[in-house]
């Protein structure tokens, strides 16, 4: 009997071990990545097997540099000492949209008539990252009652890896735009002749399209939906 | 009886239109403006990471002075480092120096100052502690930039350049007015937007 335990747990740890292998791609913490490749999430494996939420660090890349932030701060590099995996990356459905797409969304449709909230944002802001759970329960709260547009300012080159891999951390639902512009200008200017690009930046219209709130850094949640609750003119 | 009856119902209506203004803007921002192009700055000080003070005055060159809003931690910030070393380095020589702010309430003079070490950064760099200066400019991002002619008056505000991938760049927004300054001529593009990290103030 106790050998046929043992044989059981050994093929357990086996199958484990051969699952995960199958499943994660074992990647050097500090390896170098040529730009524009399609870059890992990593996961810690050690707290991912004691089931406590994962600290998901991602990898970005800003101006040819990697940027890494885990646990919603930014690190200088991922820890060595620790095993890193790669998991297979969800699939993105993230428009990448221009200056016209942008203008298209800010005009909006006439015949809708609910509020539209627009959040920007970038996975390498930290204070975009600190809001980021408060727009998601907004999303879930106002969903049929808002129109919400997330767009992101990250590279092109992180449609498919660091965007969906952070929105999926989040549980985002929202529609999210990565818009895609050589220079930043014009489409800050399309927003607000008062805002000088700092993020995040989050603007709510009314049903005729008027600013009606606005705040540049990490929302107040607080004040956001009180904002909200005098357009649609109920609490959740 | 009458009067008071009055008196009241007139400031109970001022009340009610004072909030009702303040209801209907919605909550915005409260950040103060920038200086408009054309302004003398105020002389200040401030002190760098050792606790040295520095008055603006004394940290201008012969033809002026770049102040750039920058962080430790913003990454678009740490993107520039290699760029805004260059710059102080290129522009010494023709008489602006660029001097850093960290006004970020995050960032302490400590890591101010090891930050600056890994980097290489060799310009002069204060801590703004209380986000006084940044206040008094009006900046919200990093990096943010202001030059100022020899007599400390605004010739631009606003980005270095448009893109944070020096691959992209194709609009030297802030070298093209300190070359213009150093040139004598009028600064023809006296700012330009782009997305950075929001500094983070006391609350």
């Amino acid at each position: 009997m106790s050998g046929r335990l043992a044989i059981f747990v050994v093929s357990l740890v086996l199958g484990l071990s051969f699952g995960l292998a199958a499943f994660a791609q074992v990647a050097p913490a500090n390896a170098a990545r040529p730009n524009g490749q399609a870059l890992p999430v990593y996961l810690d494996l050690k707290r991912l097997i004691n089931c406590k939420p994962p600290p998901i660090c991602v990898v970005t890349r800003l101006g040819g540099h990697p940027v890494y932030f885990c646990d919603h701060q930014v690190v200088e590099a991922l820890p060595v000492a620790q095993p890193c995996f790669s998991f297979a990356r969800p699939e993105s459905n993230i428009r990448e949209i221009d200056l016209e797409g942008l203008k298209k969304i800010l005009q909006r449709d006439p015949k809708d008539t609910r509020p539209l909230l627009i959040n920007f944002w970038a996975t390498w802001c930290d204070g975009c990252r600190e809001e980021f759970p408060d727009l998601v329960k907004i999303d879930n709260d106002y969903r049929d009652k808002i129109n919400f547009v997330s767009i992101t300012l990250d590279e092109i080159t992180e449609i498919k890896t660091t965007v969906p891999a952070f929105l999926k951390a989040m549980k985002a639902q929202m529609p999210v735009v990565l818009l895609n512009v050589k220079d930043p200008e014009p489409a800050i200017h399309a927003v607000d002749a008062t805002w000088d690009g700092a993020l995040p930046a989050t603007y709510l219209y009314d049903k005729d399209g008027k600013v009606v709130f606005k705040y540049f850094g990490a929302i107040k949640p607080a004040e956001l939906r009180n904002a909200i609750d005098k357009q649609v003119g109920s609490k959740p | 009886m009458k009067k008071h009856y009055a008196l009241t119902l007139f400031l109970a209506s001022i009340v009610i239109v004072a909030f009702a203004a303040v209801a209907g803007s919605g909550s915005t921002s409260d950040l103060p403006a920038p200086p408009a192009i054309g302004t003398t700055l105020d002389d200040f000080k401030l002190p760098d990471a050792d606790g040295a003070e520095h008055s603006l005055k004394s940290l201008t060159g012969k033809n002026g002075a770049v102040i750039i809003f920058i962080a430790t931690k913003c990454p678009v910030s740490n993107a520039y480092n290699d760029r805004m070393e260059k710059l102080a380095q290129d522009y010494k020589a023709k008489g602006i120096n660029v001097i850093g702010i960290n006004s970020n309430n995050t960032e302490p003079a400590a890591e101010v100052k090891s930050h600056a070490g890994e980097k290489h950064l060799t310009f002069t760099i204060l801590k703004d502690d209380g986000n006084k200066i940044a206040d008094r400019l009006g900046a919200t991002r990093t990096p943010e930039a202001y030059v100022i002619d020899a007599g400390g008056k605004l010739v631009y505000h606003g980005r270095i350049d448009n893109a944070q991938n020096t691959a992209n760049i194709t609009s030297n927004d802030l070298r093209d007015a300190l070359d213009e300054l150093v040139s004598g001529k009028q600064v023809s593009k006296t700012g330009g937007a782009a997305f950075g990290c929001t500094i983070k103030r006391v609350s």
